[in-house]
C-alpha cells in the first residue's frame, strides 16, 4: 500500500477497462470502484463521465417542517438496531463512516477517504478534519476507534454489528482482537485484517453502524444525544411520533456536501396498514412515505404526487428448514425433496401475483445482477410433472406440507401463489398466516416459511448472514462445509470478476442443494408530495436528512 | 346504601385480583416471554441469547414471586449482571444497589411498572391515552345520545307508523354494521379520491393535538352510529310501552295535546330503561375503540391496548386490564344507584 490519498486502486483501473468493454454495467462499476476506495467524483472520471449533481437543477430553499410517514419503533443502543425505521431516526444526529448511495457508490461521510490494500486486509481511513460533536468535543480517531470496539463485542445479546465485523472479533475473548483497529494520529485509523474481507466498507455504511461519542456506554441513546449530525432529537414516542430540529452546532457537511435545509422533520407512525399510510399522504397529514407498496402503487400514481423507483437486491425467501423436525422425521433433510419444490413453481408466475409484476426474477440462488460479482448460471428447470415423481420416489408423495408466511400484503400473496402452484403439481399445501408479533418469535423454526431479506451492496454479504453454518441468521438451516469454504475464498477476493468465478460454483452448489425458492427482486418505491427534494426512494430505505428540503 | 357501594368495591378489587393474575400468568408463558426478549433485545437473537436476556432482567423466576413483586408484597429482585453491575426491579441498573431505593416497588406503593415497548411509566401512559379517548368518547356521547333518544321517541310514540317502521329500519342497519364495515365504508365515501367527496380526513392522528370537524368526525360517527341504533331500539320500546299506560290514555281524553302528551307525561318514564342501556353500552363501545382507534390511528386506550397485546407488554397490559375492570364495574354501579333514583318503587337494599 502506498498510502496516498490520491492513489487509485490497480483494481479501479481494471474496472473502468471492463465497463468501456462493456462487460459490467455503470452501476456495477461504481459500486466496486468507490468500495475499492476511489471516490465517487473520481469513479465518474474513470469512465469519463461527469458526476450528476445531486439536486438536479434546484436547490432546496431553507426551512420548513417535513412529516414523514415511518413507523416508530423503541430505540436502543445503535450497535442492537434491527431496523432500518430506527437508523432513519438515528441518522439525524449519528453519522456514519460512509453513506451508501442511491446509484451503487460509496462516498465519506465521517471518514473523508479510505484505502484498501490489494487483498483487502488492510483499510486506512483517513476522518474528516473539523468536525465537532454537539457537545463541543472534536471528533477524533478515538471515537471511531471506541466504535469499532463497541461493534466487536460478540458477548451482548443481539449484537448484529459483531456478524458484521467478522473477523475483527475475536473468537476466545468474544471482543475486538488485539491490534487489530489503532489510531494512528487524531485523523487516522488503521484496521488490520487477519483474513481477507471486502464487506467491510459496506458493513460500515449500514445502519447499526452509526458513529457515537466515545464517552457513550450503551442504554438511552435519546438521555443524552451527543452526535455530529445537523439535527438534535427533540422527543421520541414509540408508536406515535418523533422530532428532531435543526442543531445550533454548525455542521461539518454544509460546505462540503450542502444541507440541511429543513428547520424541523416529524416522523409519525401510522401503522403497517398501507391504506393508513395511502389516507395519511390523501388527507395532506404527512409529506413523504417511508415506502409505497402493493396495490396502493397504483392508486397514489393516480394521485398529485410524485414517485421514485429503487431497484434493489431486496427480495423474498421461501426457505425449507433442513434440520426442522416434524412428526419425528425431518421432510427436509434431503436436497433432492428441496429441489423438487422450487423445481415446481415459476418464478416469474410467483413475480406477477405476488408482487404485480414490480420487480425482476430471481434465480433461487440469492444473488444478484446488481451485486458486482454476479455470475449468470443455468436455473433450475420449472417441472412440476418431475418434482411430484422426485417427491413420490423420496416418499413424500403424501406428505402435506404446511407453508408460513407473514400477514403482510405481497410475503403472503406471494406465498398463496407458491401454495397454489404447488397444489397444481399435485403436491398437497396447507397455509398459515400469522401476525408480526407471532411470526417473528419462530422465523428461524419453521419448516417451511417466507422471509423479506433487504438487500445488501455485495453478494457475499447476505450470503455470510443467511446460509454459512451456524451464523445466528441461517434459518434453511443449510449447512455446507464446501459452501463455507467457497464463501470464505470469495471473500478474500477484492476483485469482482475475479470473484464472480468462485460465485459461480457458490450459485451452483446453492441450487444443487435447493436451499431456496426466490422469486423475485423487488423494485421499492417511495411517493412524496411534488415540491420535495431529496426524498427519492434508495436500495436500503435509508432517509438521508440532510438532503431533504422543499423546492422554492 | 352504604354497604351497597362497600360490596359493590369489594368485588371489584377481587375481580381486578382475578384479571390480573390471569393476564398475569398468560403473558407471562415461556413463549410470550420469548417475544418480549426478541421485540426488546434483538428481533433475531439465538435461543441462548434470549434465555440469558430473561435470566438477568428477573423473567426467568417463578410466577407467584413476580406477581407478589408487581403487587408490591414481595421485594424486588436484585440480580447481577455479567458485566459485574447489578441490575434491580426498583433502581434500573447501577454500578451497585443505591442505599436509598426502596425494597419493594409495586401496585401497592403506587408503581404501576414501566412499559417495554413504550419505555416510559404505565401510570403516565394510561393517563395520556385515557385522556385521549376519553375526547372521543365525550364527542361520541355528545351526538350518540341525543340522537339515539329523538330517534327512539319518534318511532315509539305511534307504534306501526311509517315513521316508526322507517327509524326502527335505520336503527337496526346501524347496529347491526360493526364498526370494522361501517369505518371502512364512511372513509371510502368521505375520505378518498375513490369516490371523490373528500370532504372528511380517514385519519385522525392530528385530531390527537387538534381535534377538527374534518378530521375527527369520521371516527366519532363510526362508534356512535353502532351504539346509537341499539340505544334507540331500547327507547323506542320504552316509550311504546310508555304510550300503552292508563294515564296516557286519560290525558288523551282529558284534551291534552299528543305533543305535550309525549313530553310532558310520556318521556320520563320513557327514559329510565334507556339510561341503563346508555351506561352499560360505555363499556360496552370500548370495543369499538379498539377497532375505530386503529382504523384511524387515533392512538388511544384502544390503541395502547392493541399494542400493548401484540407486543406482550406485561405491566402495561395489566395497567390496562385494571382500568377496564374499574370503567366496567364503575358504570354498572352508577346505571343501578342511577335507576334507584329514577324509579322510587326499586331499591337495592
Amino acid at each position: 500500500m502506498t498510502g496516498s490519498p490520491d492513489r487509485i486502486h490497480p483494481a479501479a483501473r481494471m474496472h473502468a477497462d471492463e465497463f468501456r468493454a462493456g462487460r459490467i454495467s455503470r452501476r456495477e462499476f461504481l459500486t466496486r470502484a468507490t468500495a475499492l476506495g476511489v471516490t465517487a467524483t473520481a469513479a465518474y472520471g474513470l469512465i469519463g463521465a461527469a458526476r450528476p449533481a445531486l439536486a438536479q437543477g434546484a436547490t432546496p430553499e431553507q426551512g420548513g417542517t417535513l412529516r414523514i410517514q415511518q413507523e416508530i419503533i423503541a430505540l436502543k443502543d445503535p450497535r442492537l438496531w434491527d431496523w432500518t425505521e430506527i437508523g432513519n431516526f438515528g441518522r439525524t444526529w449519528l453519522e456514519y463512516l460512509i453513506e451508501y448511495n442511491r446509484d451503487g457508490t460509496f462516498r465519506g461521510m465521517l471518514a473523508e477517504s479510505w484505502e484498501v490494500n490489494d487483498d483487502a486486509t488492510e483499510f486506512v481511513f483517513r476522518l474528516r478534519p473539523n468536525v465537532t460533536w454537539s457537545n463541543g468535543d472534536a471528533f477524533t480517531a478515538e471515537d471511531v476507534v471506541h466504535n469499532f470496539r463497541r461493534w466487536s463485542d460478540a458477548s451482548v445479546e443481539g449484537n448484529s454489528m459483531a456478524t458484521r465485523m467478522g473477523n475483527l472479533v475475536d473468537p476466545d475473548t468474544s471482543a475486538l482482537r488485539e491490534g487489530a483497529v489503532t489510531a494512528e494520529d487524531d485523523l487516522t485509523v488503521r484496521v488490520v485484517l487477519p483474513t481477507p474481507d471486502i464487506t467491510l466498507i459496506a458493513s460500515l455504511s449500514d445502519y447499526p453502524a452509526a458513529i457515537t461519542h466515545r464517552s457513550y456506554g450503551g442504554g438511552d441513546i435519546m438521555e443524552d444525544p451527543i452526535g455530529t449530525g445537523p439535527y438534535r432529537p427533540v422527543s421520541y414516542e414509540v408508536g406515535i411520533r418523533g422530532v428532531v430540529e435543526r442543531s445550533e452546532t454548525p455542521w461539518w457537511g454544509t460546505d462540503v456536501y450542502g444541507g440541511p435545509y429543513l428547520d424541523r422533520i416529524e416522523y409519525i407512525d401510522y401503522g403497517t396498514d398501507p391504506a393508513a399510510s395511502l389516507s395519511a399522504i390523501e388527507a395532506g397529514e404527512v409529506d413523504m412515505l417511508y415506502e409505497s407498496v402493493g396495490e396502493f402503487i397504483e392508486i397514489m400514481d393516480s394521485l398529485d404526487l410524485q414517485k421514485s423507483e429503487a431497484i434493489t437486491s431486496n427480495t423474498l425467501v421461501i426457505r425449507t428448514n433442513q434440520k426442522a423436525e416434524v412428526d419425528g422425521r425431518t421432510p427436509y433433510g434431503e436436497a433432492a425433496v428441496r429441489r423438487a419444490l422450487a423445481m415446481a413453481v415459476d418464478n416469474s408466475v410467483l413475480l406477477e401475483l405476488g408482487y404485480s409484476g414490480l420487480g425482476t426474477v430471481a434465480e433461487n440462488h440469492h444473488v444478484s445482477p446488481i451485486h458486482p460479482e454476479y455470475a449468470p448460471v443455468d436455473r433450475l428447470p420449472y417441472d412440476p410433472d418431475q418434482a411430484r415423481t422426485i417427491l413420490e420416489e423420496a416418499g413424500m408423495g403424501d406428505y402435506t406440507h404446511t407453508l408460513v408466511s407473514l400477514d403482510d400484503g405481497y410475503q403472503r400473496d406471494t406465498c398463496d401463489a407458491v401454495a397454489a402452484q404447488l397444489r397444481d403439481a399435485g403436491i398437497n399445501v396447507e397455509r398459515q398466516i400469522l401476525p408480526g408479533s407471532t411470526y417473528w418469535n419462530d422465523w428461524l423454526k419453521f419448516p417451511f416459511s417466507a422471509t423479506e431479506w433487504n438487500g445488501r451492496p455485495l453478494g457475499v454479504q447476505v450470503l455470510g448472514l443467511a446460509y454459512r453454518s451456524g451464523v445466528p441468521w441461517n434459518e434453511s438451516g443449510y449447512a455446507s462445509d464446501e459452501f463455507d469454504d467457497l464463501l470464505t475464498q470469495a471473500n478474500g477476493i477484492a476483485d469482482a470478476d475475479t470473484r464472480s468465478e468462485v460465485m459461480a460454483k457458490i450459485e451452483k452448489l446453492m441450487l444443487q442443494d435447493g436451499v431456496i425458492i426466490q422469486p423475485y427482486w423487488r423494485s421499492t418505491f417511495r411517493h412524496s408530495v411534488p415540491n420535495l427534494l431529496g426524498a427519492e426512494m434508495h436500495p436500503a430505505f435509508e432517509i438521508h436528512p440532510y438532503k431533504l428540503g422543499f423546492a422554492s | 346504601m352504604g354497604m351497597f357501594l362497600l360490596r359493590r368495591f369489594a368485588v371489584m378489587l377481587a375481580t381486578a385480583l382475578c384479571l390480573t393474575f390471569v393476564v398475569f400468568a398468560l403473558t407471562n408463558l415461556a413463549p410470550n416471554l420469548e417475544k418480549v426478549a426478541k421485540t426488546q433485545g434483538n428481533t433475531r437473537m439465538s435461543d441462548p441469547e434470549v434465555d440469558s436476556w430473561l435470566a438477568n432482567r428477573g423473567y426467568g423466576r417463578s410466577l407467584p414471586v413476580k406477581y407478589g413483586e408487581w403487587l408490591g408484597v414481595l421485594p424486588g429482585y436484585v440480580i447481577e449482571q455479567p458485566d459485574g453491575t447489578v441490575r434491580g426491579r426498583c433502581f434500573g441498573q447501577a454500578d451497585a444497589r443505591p442505599p436509598d431505593a426502596p425494597a419493594r416497588c409495586g401496585v401497592l406503593q403506587g408503581d404501576w411498572g414501566t412499559s417495554t415497548v413504550f419505555r416510559e411509566p404505565v401510570g403516565a401512559i394510561i393517563a395520556t391515552r385515557l385522556a385521549l379517548t376519553g375526547k372521543l368518547m365525550f364527542w361520541v356521547m355528545v351526538l350518540m345520545v341525543p340522537a339515539a333518544l329523538t330517534i327512539g321517541v319518534l318511532a315509539g310514540m305511534r307504534e306501526g307508523s311509517r315513521t316508526d317502521r322507517a327509524l326502527s329500519s335505520v336503527s337496526i342497519l346501524s347496529t347491526a354494521t360493526p364498526e370494522y364495515v361501517s369505518g371502512v365504508i364512511l372513509i371510502t365515501v368521505f375520505a378518498s379520491s375513490a369516490v371523490g367527496l373528500r370532504w372528511f380526513k380517514g385519519t385522525a392522528t392530528s385530531a390527537m393535538e387538534n381535534a377538527t370537524l374534518e378530521n375527527f368526525l369520521l371516527p366519532v360517527v363510526t362508534i356512535a352510529l353502532f351504539g346509537m341504533g341499539y340505544i334507540a331500539r331500547m327507547t323506542r320500546a320504552s316509550m311504546a310501552e310508555v304510550m300503552q299506560e292508563q294515564y296516557i290514555r286519560t290525558a288523551r281524553l282529558k284534551g291534552v295535546r299528543f305533543r305535550n302528551v309525549v313530553l310532558k307525561h310520556a318521556l320520563r318514564n320513557a327514559l329510565i330503561a334507556p339510561f341503563t342501556v346508555i351506561m352499560l353500552q360505555i363499556p360496552w363501545l370500548l370495543n369499538g375503540v379498539v377497532i375505530v382507534e386503529t382504523l384511524f390511528n387515533y392512538k388511544g386506550f384502544g390503541w395502547t391496548l392493541v399494542q400493548a397485546a401484540s407486543n406482550n407488554d406485561i405491566e402495561l397490559l395489566l395497567g390496562v386490564s385494571v382500568v377496564s375492570v374499574v370503567v366496567v364495574l364503575l358504570t354498572q354501579l352508577i346505571s343501578d344507584v342511577g335507576y334507584v333514583r329514577l324509579n322510587p318503587r326499586i331499591s337495592v337494599t
